[in-house]
């Protein structure tokens, strides 16, 4: 039993040591420069960096394939940038916080789109 | 009065009979008089309590999805670790009608990056979820019959600024990671 248990402990700490080891900063500098970060769920973000936050330009990869390549401030998407979405529709435009704010083009997969002002990810008519 | 007298004597004679039978011939009798003494009281029992076919019926149903839960597991075991969509144009592995509908059934997971994907054209969701530590209240994937698409979908609600609010958010459900052991939706299509 004694056995079990400190197998059990020495398996966690294995992989708790090798999950560590797979993710923070890969390549270049996460403080203030440019570098490379892969969050827990596979998440990276390629860009630059200051202050420990993505702020500047960058790209923010997400496991189930939304990509955002554009600007970021305070570690959020601000500014002008492209999201692709899974299925290969785009939004490219402006951002405040997150969020598909100002003025865009949202293309369907299928080709459509549709230009405009956007609020918080809804499209105003 | 005669009548009565005829009786009482033929059941003089009947006992008298079951005196004369051998010992085994009587414990014999005893077991089976035992015997449908038990089946009558569970008859009786039964029609009491029981539910009797609707019981049947029950069990065979749950049979009958033991069994396509099985075949599903079976089938979800056998397809490729990895991201696996219904639309044409990507490297992932892409899923046949037949597989889109039974990876469909399959799965119950919904990631939280599938979630925050879709609180991108739901504000009020996003806020919501955000505002109570990302929960959700509920998940659901379904197949639906008439469209021949996997919908799937969350539930949020909180109080936010002093309102409570509830807001259900839903879509075609596109892709699915597979892990080998179960299958998640990977992308809900809202928009």
């Amino acid at each position: 039993m004694k056995k079990l248990i400190f197998f059990i402990l020495f398996s966690s700490l294995i992989a708790s040591i090798a999950l560590a080891r797979s993710t923070g900063c890969k390549e270049g500098n996460c403080e203030n420069g440019y570098g490379k970060w892969i969050y827990t769920d596979k998440t990276t973000y390629e860009g630059e960096w200051v202050a420990t936050k993505k702020h500047g330009q960058g790209t923010e990869t997400w496991p189930n394939g939304y990509i955002y390549k554009g600007e970021f401030k305070e570690s959020q998407w601000n500014g002008i940038g492209i999201l692709f979405f899974p299925d290969g529709s785009t939004y490219e435009g402006e951002w405040v916080n997150g969020f598909m704010n100002g003025k865009g083009t949202f293309t369907w997969s299928d080709g459509k789109q549709k230009t405009g002002i956007w609020k918080n990810g809804s499209f105003q008519e | 009065m005669e009548n009565k007298k005829q009786v009482f004597g033929k059941m003089e004679v009947s006992k008298n009979s079951f005196k004369t039978l051998s010992e085994p011939v009587k414990q014999f009798g005893g077991l089976i008089s035992i015997i449908i003494l038990i089946f009558l009281t569970f008859f009786i029992l039964n029609n009491i309590f029981g539910e009797g076919d609707e019981l049947v019926a029950k069990m065979k149903i749950e049979e009958e999805r033991i069994a396509q839960e099985r075949k599903l597991n079976k089938l979800i075991s056998s397809l490729p670790s990895g991201v696996l969509v219904s639309f044409d144009g990507t490297d992932n592995f892409k899923l046949s009608d037949e597989l889109y509908e039974a990876v469909c059934k399959a799965t119950k997971l919904i990631p939280q990056r599938a979630i925050m994907g879709a609180n991108f054209l739901n504000f009020r969701a996003h806020e919501i979820y955000t505002i109570n530590g990302n929960k959700i209240d509920e998940t659901f994937v379904k197949w639906d019959d008439e469209k021949n698409k996997c919908f799937a979908g969350f539930v949020v609600s909180g109080n936010n600024v002093g309102v409570d609010e509830t807001v259900k958010v839903s879509g075609e459900a596109l892709s699915f990671l597979s892990t080998g052991i179960d299958t998640r939706v990977y992308f809900i299509k809202n928009f």
